[in-house]
């Protein structure tokens, strides 16, 4: 297996929304507040020494994914092939049958999530699987107007980008080991 | 033409088209189109530099298929602004206008027909376009001025170069050793599609980028690595104090102002005191801005001697009362410093480097007739002389028409026509590709004085608040539904070729089809009409230079101009002087424009200057109103526009952004509902208490929707309820000069 992995410069991203929104077009996401990918702002210090960064979470696809563990009905599974993390709709209780929906607690980055329907099933990110298969890189990716995402086998972002799977905004959790290496953006960085 | 492909869904047509409302950029679409809809999008993967859509862009199908999109020509039922409407057939409806304006033709005059037109929904060919061909044939119609996004910065720009051909196209800010990004965040305002991209490679190459800004933004976070907050509507005294600094300490480029320029003597009076005794130095510009006198010589410095530099002025200080002499002070700097005609540089200015739809300093033309206003094919303009403070000695900027009204005073002019001094009594209202109600200042006047109109007609996809005080609202489509060319307005070198994607929905139209339909009601035939859409397209295109093949542009969507090297405005001018001249009346860069002098008044002078105002941070009226509030734009629309896009709206809530000093003092927490209030009306919004607003200023960002409950308090967050109804003398609005206060609101 070749895990595939997420790249983010943070240093580059305006937090624009614009992979959010690509992303929720793409896939036909028409609710509010349903977003495969999230930006969060992150805002720190005092007038006139500030600091301001934006996080972009897709699914990073852990190693070791909390919310596959946390399933009571073996939805969640992660693909031999590439490491993605899927969901089958068809396995998943639905938000009111399964009760707990425990995937929801499992995952710090809020990545599986329900739509307002009723009994609405767990849906993700899931790299664009079938834009993949086209060979072409995830909409997030190609929609990014700062060219600050990226999608590509772990290994070979590792080698491109280094090792960092820290950034403001996203502490690494060791245990799950999510497939990401970011360009973090540095408090001091103006 | 339409253009298949094979792509993910098999029977999905993919349609090139692009994004074309008011944000200034226009970006490729990609539609991907199954049994007559549009299903997603794509945006660039073509070639490089690639014009990727933004989150607005890449949203419009909520957009298109929006359960709120005008489907029917609709008349008023109820009271005027009460947004009561029966559904009625274009013929009625269109009868219906056509009445109207003939009985007001016939009763009034042309004149009384004010046009109330802007870029909201506009490429070369839909929008204004057509409703202007078809006015101006039924024996014309009065028209506005005064573009709220730039005027003041356009004025500028005319005074000091003849053009608003400024700048250098962005690739070439990569060979700058500086760059300041002045009142200007293109992260969110777009403007170029490119310029982020371009932003954040310079700074990693090493080329410091230093902010000036009284908020810390998305571009001061991401591309300076130094922010100067400064206190609104004092920018020109920081960039005149500059100027003293450079002079005063010998660091100007002697030999470019003695060979390019014209009247440095006369700054240098007003900048050491001789003509006023006041000499502008950075202790004086401190006490003005609360920019330390210590940074602002450091700047000065580094900006005069680090060569080249570019000083990019935004537009939006300029955006302020007198917000022309900012704009010019940033010019003069530009000049005095040397950093014009060279790569590297940047002659702050218009910001249009490349287009080919301005070619005054590029041609020689014929001088132009003095006495009158340039010719409009307008029959109401016939004649009309030259306004009062206009540059009408120039060729290129703002038609110096004295029968226009200014935009920020259209709502004043209804009310109080000729006897108020303007050039007509308005008793009918045209409104197309606007939303003027809620964009121009004073909203709650504005009110006034659309009901004040005998009749006022809308065209619309949406039911704005300007539209609910229509008599007639003719639903019109959107650039999906049609074909059109769009260049961007900063006049980056490309086209987007917006092909139609899908038919028009409901029974709304185009732009040129009501008008189409309305003309022979009206009893003329403009020539324009005698044309398909495809052949008027084609005909736009042949006027422009850089169009070589229109059925590539239309297949591929998109055309990408190649140039050679990056555009350097005035390089002709600077490196071969004795053949080149500026478009100014001088033939040089004015930083004395005598223009300006010939009109001896105060409000116009020759050289920048710093002016206060009724609304400045330290007018008598500071005292009941203590905050200035500045009102840019938001990430989430494009003015009004995406404004009702929920994919949008769920960024973030639409606050009132309050530093935590102000907010303390009047016991206000994040969150909290508070009223924002000024003599002309009150907003009640939700707070936001951010340290990235500096103290002293709120944040209003413009465009929500006018909202207001049966108290006249507005729900809408509208900015412009707060903001002045004033021109400035060069035509500046001043959006960001509007004193208010802040307090938690009274419980419901």
């Amino acid at each position: 297996m070749s895990q595939m992995g997420f790249y983010f410069d943070q240093t580059r991203c305006t937090g624009c929304h614009t992979c959010r929104v690509a992303c929720k077009d793409w896939h036909d996401l028409q609710s509010e507040g349903v977003n495969w990918m999230q930006i969060e702002t992150i805002e720190k210090g005092t007038f006139p020494h500030l600091f301001l960064a934006f996080m972009a979470t897709p699914c990073y696809q852990c190693e070791t994914p909390a919310c596959m563990a946390a399933c009571p009905s073996e939805a969640i599974s992660k693909r031999v092939s590439d490491g993605i993390v899927v969901v089958d709709p068809d396995a998943c209780l639905g938000r009111e049958k399964c009760e707990k929906t425990p995937c929801l607690k499992a995952c710090r980055s809020r990545v599986p999530q329900f739509g307002p329907e009723e009994n609405a099933k767990m849906q993700k990110c899931d790299f664009c699987l079938e834009r993949l298969d086209q060979g072409k890189q995830p909409i997030c990716v190609e929609a990014c107007p700062m060219f600050a995402l990226e999608i590509d086998t772990l290994t070979a972002l590792q080698k491109k980008y280094g090792s960092s799977q820290e950034a403001a905004g996203f502490r690494h959790p060791v245990k799950l080991k999510p497939a990401v290496v970011f360009t973090p953006k540095p408090e001091n960085y103006s | 033409m339409e253009v298949s492909k094979t792509c993910l869904d098999g029977d999905v047509r993919v349609v090139n088209t692009g994004c074309c409302h008011d944000c200034g950029g226009r970006c490729v679409l990609k539609a991907h189109v199954k049994d007559g809809r549009v299903t997603r999008f794509e945006s660039d993967t073509g070639d490089d530099p690639q014009i990727r859509a933004c989150m607005r862009g890449r949203a419009y199908r909520q957009r298109l298929y929006s359960p709120d999109r005008l489907r029917y020509p609709l008349r008023r039922v109820g009271k005027k602004g009460a947004g009561k409407f029966e559904r009625v057939s274009w013929d009625e409806a269109l009868n219906e206008v056509a009445g109207r304006l003939k009985h007001v033709k016939e009763t009034y005059g042309n004149a009384s027909i004010l046009l109330m037109a802007s870029g909201g929904n506009q490429g070369m060919l839909h929008g204004p376009l057509p409703v202007g061909a078809m006015l101006q044939e039924f024996g014309g119609f009065t028209r506005t001025w005064g573009i709220a996004s730039y005027e003041g910065a356009m004025y500028a720009s005319m005074a000091t170069y003849g053009t608003i051909r400024t700048g250098n196209s962005r690739e070439d800010l990569l060979n700058s050793k500086m760059v300041i990004l002045w009142g200007w965040n293109p992260a969110v305002t777009i403007q170029d599609p490119g310029t982020s991209l371009m932003l954040a490679r310079v700074r990693e190459k090493g080329i410091k980028i230093v902010a000036v800004d009284p908020r810390y933004t998305e571009s001061v976070a991401t591309f300076a690595s130094q922010w100067i907050p400064i206190r609104p509507g004092t920018d020109s005294a920081v960039l005149i104090a500059m100027a003293y600094v450079i002079l005063s300490e010998n660091l100007q480029d002697q030999a470019f102002i003695d060979q390019h320029t014209v009247g440095i003597e006369k700054y240098k009076d007003y900048l050491f005191g001789v003509d006023d005794g006041v000499q502008k130095t950075p202790q004086w510009a401190e006490s003005i801005s609360t920019v330390p006198a210590e940074v602002i010589a450091q700047l000065a410095r580094e900006y005069a001697l680090i060569k080249p530099a570019a000083l990019i002025a935004g537009w939006a200080p300029a955006r302020a009362a007198f917000g022309e002499q900012y704009s010019r002070a940033a010019n003069v700097l530009t000049a005095i410093t040397g950093n014009i005609g060279v790569s590297g540089g940047y002659a702050s200015g218009f910001m249009r480097a490349y287009s080919s739809r301005e070619f005054s300093h590029k041609k020689a033309m014929a001088p132009p007739d003095r006495e009158k206003a340039r010719p409009t094919g307008n029959p109401v303009e016939d004649g009309a002389l030259p306004r009062k403070y206009s540059l009408h000695k120039l060729y290129g900027g703002t038609n110096p028409s004295g029968a226009r009204i200014h935009n920020a005073k259209i709502f004043d002019a209804i009310l109080r026509g000729r006897t108020g001094g303007y050039p007509a009594d308005i008793k009918l209202g045209y409104v197309v590709a606007s939303n003027c109600l809620n964009q121009n200042p004073n909203t709650r006047r504005g009110e006034a004085a659309l009901k004040a109109l005998d009749f006022l007609v809308v065209h619309e996809q949406f039911m704005t608040p300007t539209a609910r005080f229509a008599d007639v609202v003719l639903p019109v489509n959107t650039f999906m539904e049609r074909n059109d060319i769009a260049p961007p307005w900063l006049g980056s070198p490309y086209y987007i070729y917006l092909n139609k994607a899908v038919d028009s929905l409901y029974e709304s139209k185009s732009d040129l089809d009501i008008c189409r339909e309305l003309a022979p009601k009206l009893g003329i035939s403009p020539m324009m009409y005698n044309f398909s859409e495809d052949e008027i397209l084609q005909g736009i295109a042949a006027g422009r230079n850089d169009i070589p093949d229109y059925g590539a542009m239309q297949r591929d969507g998109v055309l990408k101009i190649r140039l050679d090297e990056p555009v350097v405005s005035f390089k002709e001018q600077i490196e071969n002087p004795d053949n080149t001249s500026f478009p100014t009346l001088s033939g040089k860069i004015e930083i004395h424009c005598e223009h300006l002098a010939e009109m001896g008044d105060p409000s116009v002078p020759s050289i920048p200057r710093y002016m206060p105002h009724a609304e400045s941070h330290d007018a008598p009226l500071a005292k009941q109103y203590p905050l200035q509030l500045i009102t840019p734009h938001d990430k989430k629309r494009a003015h009004s526009t995406w404004h009702n896009v929920s994919w949008c709206s769920e960024v973030e809530p639409h606050v009132i952004a309050i530093s935590p000093v102000d907010a303390l003092d009047r016991d206000i927490r994040d969150e909290d509902t508070v009223d924002v209030f000024n003599d002309r009306g009150r907003v009640r919004i939700r707070a936001r208490v951010t340290e990235r607003i500096m103290p002293g200023v709120v944040e209003l960002t413009q465009g929500a929707w006018y909202d207001p409950d049966e108290k006249g308090v507005d729900r809408g967050g509208c900015a412009n309820v707060l903001t002045r109804d004033e021109a400035s003398p060069g035509g500046a609005h001043p959006m960001n000069s509007a004193l208010v206060q802040v307090e938690p609101s009274p419980q419901d």
